[in-house]
């Protein structure tokens, strides 16, 4: 089959998007965390989560292709209203907590700079509140985007640090095994913040707003292939270089600084600041995208008027979801002696957690022919969206039973 | 009373107790306005879909289970006819029309009622919240019902009736409905152009397929998105939409052409009869903007040597689907307009009277280049109907009919709105918001603040003086809030004035007079404070010498410092004021692309280079005096 360069270009971006929004807070402290404990123990974790990433992302992006309609709304549609309101329940707390963890990234990343969290956190969340309110985020959406590219820098760094590439690659392909929860909760949280829920709906939704269609399928395929790929590289990075310079000190990523001074082999001094840039950069955004994604995946299942374009009057349940979200994400940050870096990564451990119960959802709308059609998943795509749901849920039961088991 | 949510899975027995299966849908008949169920679907063994008429069958029927007349191997299954709709399968969890309230809903139960003894009937789709409370448990729904009705606000079940249902996702047209039913398309097309806007982008397109194409091309020109309306377009078949594109007044269907690209324009333009492409193309031969672009020609035209009896001929053979005539107009031989009736007139005088006897003569008309404002605003001066617009010549091209004239009026306020910034938001729905209203106006406060720490900071890396930079600082307010000033004054100038307008001022002019103004405003500033600053000087040596030397530096810091801050603040006034011809000609540059432009975003830009100004030349200034 050809494809029409033209069209290849005016697919990309949300897969882009997606990929750049998933380095954000959670995710740079799962990826710090997991370098500055096991050093290369979990970058085998990345090449199985990329492959997993592109088969959600790609799932998503197919249906929406092929119904012209949201994730939510299909789950409403195939499965009636109780399930639905599970999914809509999975996905309020997910992302909740998503939120939660971005609002302690802007916390920690401003902290850097010398603001404080009652400084930063009542203005952010006052900032975001009225950017996601009127919509009116899409203006800034590149400006953020492109403070958030800062984390590719760990792709540099990881050249100047001098890492023992032999190792790297063989730690890549060969997984080391350690029986901790520890290292077991790392890699639920690794699968929270690269599969995460919220993204899923957010490649699906930006295929149904353009109304792309059947045909554009390979086009989102390349999209989301891409998207994915940079996005794993960026994290195989950010593992890489805090495995080479904070695990060899024995420094534990307690808090932001401990995450930026991975990054002073690069630039020294400024590494702080720029950590800091990039944190509240992807932070910010995500925060921006969240609380719209959640309300309005949440009303489109249950038939609520949704939309920036509404007012209170119209949208009331739309514009409460948002608004409690944030007002919840900001007060608990402001708690006095917030743990935020233990936040972010509670969040994700969360966000894997929760995950199957979504992808169990999806598997069964995309699996089925009078839904998809002749596009219905394969039964490659419906193992391996399988093996997610199983071995996450696996990985979650086994770290709760050794937590119990006071390990 | 029942729900189809408490029937759905329940077992269905036959008249000896045997098993069959249980309840997976319900068949209703759609010719009437409280459809009779008449078929039970029924998942037997092994996942068998089975269909049995409910009429035959069914013997009783409640929460629990329904029991059949027969015993199970009498049953004769049966099919599902063209006229019956599926219940759980085509209604329920589905997106539907309320007709009469116009909204998109969604279907959360359906409600049935028993009118006689086997006899079920469908009252309506529930789309509250009780309907959602049930389905999750109806446990749930009296709990939370009792504790609303508690505190005093029951919650109300919010059915709708079958006739006022319109199923999106399933074509109707080839099911017989009651002559009460009301539809989509029965909808006024402006209701139907709102419920449009709020579907999803595909939904919307399998929607509009549904429309009848007179309906479709009204409703296509109702939807006050240009964008939404061309993507209309372009997802429909050409043979379609080109006929949507001649049923529309051929002013709005030039408007959305325009919108299109241009392959597909001239595609769609080519498969069109003749003289509606010649009107449209006409049109689109004139600016955007223009008079040309947004009349209409279809209008009564009559010679001037007629009676009444003629024009009343004229009027009574036009065709169905004309614009609707406000004058008839009076042209001679050449058809240079002549003079306009209205309508009472003609009705009011004898048939035989001749025409140019009642017609107002030398009527007001505009020309097809004149701006679409200005035509709109002559409309409303003069009380008008509708304005001729008529080429050099005076040949009567066409007229601009007061609908369109009002459209061009409210654009046209809603840009200026935007621009001069008093919304936040692109919609007018959030145009309030007491908070945003005062970030918007107030922003200057959030620049200052970042410029004084830079200032501070960058002060104190240079000199080691961090107070100093701090000081100067003082007097950045002064710096900003001129800059503010400036970019509200290029923005006043632009809504005020257009750029062809004879008395408009020219661009020198207005930056002549910007800059004049806040010299003299500077100057008087400088002044002030020199002033100031002999009197402090004047008081505060005499003090210094009682208190102490320490006293001096601070002095020098308060006069010295400050004063440098406010000459700075006063040559960075006046630069702003030099730059306002840019922020107007930006305006009027993006106004003539067509592109919308935000006021704040104008301000904001101003701001922030004010704040630059401001910092890097008190640098400059701080460490040359150091240095």
């Amino acid at each position: 089959m050809k494809l029409d360069p033209r069209r290849v270009l005016g697919a990309m971006g949300p897969g882009m998007v997606a990929a750049l929004a998933g380095a954000d807070a959670g995710g740079v402290a799962a990826y710090s965390n997991s370098g500055a404990l096991y050093g290369y123990g979990l970058l085998w974790t990345v090449p199985i989560m990329c492959l997993l990433l592109i088969v959600a992302q790609e799932t998503a992006a197919r249906m929406g292709c092929v119904t012209g309609k949201g994730f939510a709304s299909l789950i409403r549609e195939q499965f009636g209203v109780r399930l639905s309101a599970l999914a809509m329940l999975a996905l309020l707390v997910s992302n909740a907590t998503v939120t939660l963890s971005e609002f302690a990234g802007i916390a920690s990343g401003m902290a850097l700079f010398g603001v404080p969290t009652y400084v930063s956190v009542p203005l952010a969340a006052l900032a975001i509140w009225m950017l996601s309110m009127s919509g009116s985020y899409r203006r800034i959406e590149k400006i953020l985007l492109a403070i958030s590219c800062v984390f590719v820098t760990y792709v540099i760094a990881g050249f100047m640090v001098g890492p023992d590439w032999g190792r790297a690659f063989h730690d890549t392909l060969i997984p080391p095994v350690y029986a901790e929860p520890q290292y077991l909760s790392l890699i639920v949280a690794l699968v929270g913040t690269t599969i995460a829920p919220w993204m899923i709906f957010l490649a699906q939704s930006n295929v149904v707003e353009r109304d792309a269609r059947e045909d554009d399928i390979p086009y989102q395929r390349i999209d989301t292939v891409t998207g994915s790929v940079v996005a794993s590289a960026i994290s195989w990075f950010i593992i890489l270089v805090t495995g080479t310079v904070l695990h060899p000190a024995g420094i534990v990523v307690e808090g932001a600084e401990d995450a930026a001074a991975a990054l002073a082999p690069l630039v020294g001094d400024y590494a702080q600041a720029l950590f800091g840039a990039g944190l509240i950069g992807a932070s910010f955004l995500a925060a921006c995208v969240l609380p719209g994604i959640t309300s309005s995946a949440i009303c489109e299942a249950f038939g609520w008027e949704r939309g920036a374009d509404r007012s209170w009057q119209e949208a009331p349940v739309y514009r409460g979801i948002i608004t409690a979200i944030l007002a919840l994400s900001a007060a608990v940050v402001l708690m006095p002696n917030a743990n935020l870096f233990g936040i972010m990564m509670a969040a994700q451990v969360i966000n894997g957690v929760l995950l199957p119960v979504l992808l169990v959802f999806m598997v069964g709308i995309a699996s089925d022919r009078h839904v998809m059609g002749r596009y219905a998943n394969s039964g490659a795509w419906n193992a391996l969206t399988w093996f997610t749901i199983v071995s996450v849920t696996i990985l979650t039961i086994i770290m709760f039973v050794l937590q119990a088991l006071g390990w | 009373m029942i729900y189809l949510s408490q029937l759905l899975g329940n077992p269905v027995y036959d008249v000896e107790g045997e098993r069959i299966g249980r309840v997976t849908d319900l068949g209703i008949a759609t010719g009437e306005v409280f459809p009779r169920v008449t078929a039970l679907a029924v998942e037997g063994p092994g996942r068998t879909p089975l269909m049995i008429s409910w009429r035959k069958y069914v013997e009783d029927f409640d929460e629990d289970e329904i029991t059949l007349k027969v015993v199970a191997t009498d049953i004769r299954f049966s099919y599902l006819q063209p006229d019956e709709v599926l219940v759980a399968r085509d209604l329920l969890n589905k997106q539907i029309v309320d007709t009469r309230g116009m909204r998109v809903v969604r279907v959360n139960d359906l409600k049935l009622s028993d009118t006689s003894s086997s006899q079920l009937r469908l009252l309506g789709a529930e789309v509250g919240t009780r309907g959602i409370l049930r389905s999750l448990s109806p446990a749930l729904e009296s709990v939370v019902c009792k504790a609303a009705r508690a505190m005093g606000h029951p919650i109300q079940e919010r059915i709708i009736a079958w006739n006022y249902m319109d199923l999106l996702e399933r074509d109707l047209s080839n099911v017989k409905l009651s002559v009460s039913h009301k539809t989509l398309d029965e909808l006024h097309p402006a209701d139907i152009a709102d419920i449009i806007e709020r579907l999803d982008p595909r939904l919307r397109g399998q929607v509009f397929a549904q429309l009848d194409e007179e309906m479709a091309a009204e409703a296509m020109a109702e939807i006050d998105d240009d964008e939404l309306a061309a993507t209309l377009v372009s997802g429909m078949e050409d043979a379609a939409a080109s006929r949507v594109l001649s049923e529309m007044d051929p002013d709005d269907a030039a408007e959305l052409v325009s919108e299109l690209d241009y392959e597909r324009a001239e595609k769609l333009l080519s498969l069109m009869g003749v003289k509606d492409r010649a009107a449209i193309s006409q049109l689109l031969g004139y600016r955007e903007d223009t008079a040309g672009r947004i009349m209409t020609q279809e209008l009564v035209a009559v010679d001037e040597h007629g009676t009444v009896a003629d024009a009343i001929a004229a009027l009574r053979s036009l065709e169905e689907g004309f614009e609707s005539v406000r004058y008839v107009y009076l042209v001679d031989e050449e058809h240079r307009i002549t003079g306009v009736i209205t309508l009472v007139e003609l009705l009011t005088n004898e048939p035989e009277t001749p025409l140019a006897k009642l017609a107002t003569t030398k009527p007001m008309t505009m020309s097809p280049e004149d701006d679409q404002e200005d035509v709109a605003e002559n409309i409303a001066k003069y009380n008008l109907l509708a304005m001729p617009v008529v080429d050099d010549d005076g040949k009567l091209l066409g007229i601009v009919t007061v609908d369109d004239a009002l459209e061009v009026l409210q654009e046209e306020h809603e840009e200026d709105l935007q621009i001069a910034g008093s919304t936040a938001g692109a919609s007018p729905d959030d145009r309030g918001g007491l908070l945003s209203q005062m970030l918007t106006s107030e922003m200057w406060v959030f620049f200052w603040a970042v410029a004084a720490t830079i200032c501070c900071l960058a002060a104190g890396a240079l000199t080691g003086d961090y107070l100093q930079g701090l000081v100067v600082a003082v007097a950045l307010p002064f710096a900003l809030r001129t800059a503010d000033v400036m970019a509200r004054y290029a923005i006043n100038s632009y809504l005020e004035y257009d750029e062809d307008d004879e008395d408009a001022p020219t661009l020198l002019g207005f930056a002549l007079k910007g800059v004049a103004v806040s010299g003299v405003f500077a100057a008087v500033v400088v002044l002030v404070l020199k002033g100031m600053e002999g009197v402090i000087d004047n008081f505060a040596t005499k003090g210094a010498v009682l208190f102490g030397a320490d006293q001096g530096l601070m002095v020098d810091l308060v006069t010295d410092k400050l004063l440098l801050g406010f000459k700075v603040a006063a040559i960075t006034c006046v630069l702003s004021f030099v730059t306002a011809p840019a922020y107007l000609m930006v305006l009027r540059n993006r106004d003539r692309a067509g592109d919308e432009t935000s006021g704040a975003a104008m301000r904001g830009v101003a701001l922030c280079v004010a704040s630059l100004v401001f910092v890097a030349l008190a640098l400059v200034l701080l460490t040359g005096k150091v240095g």
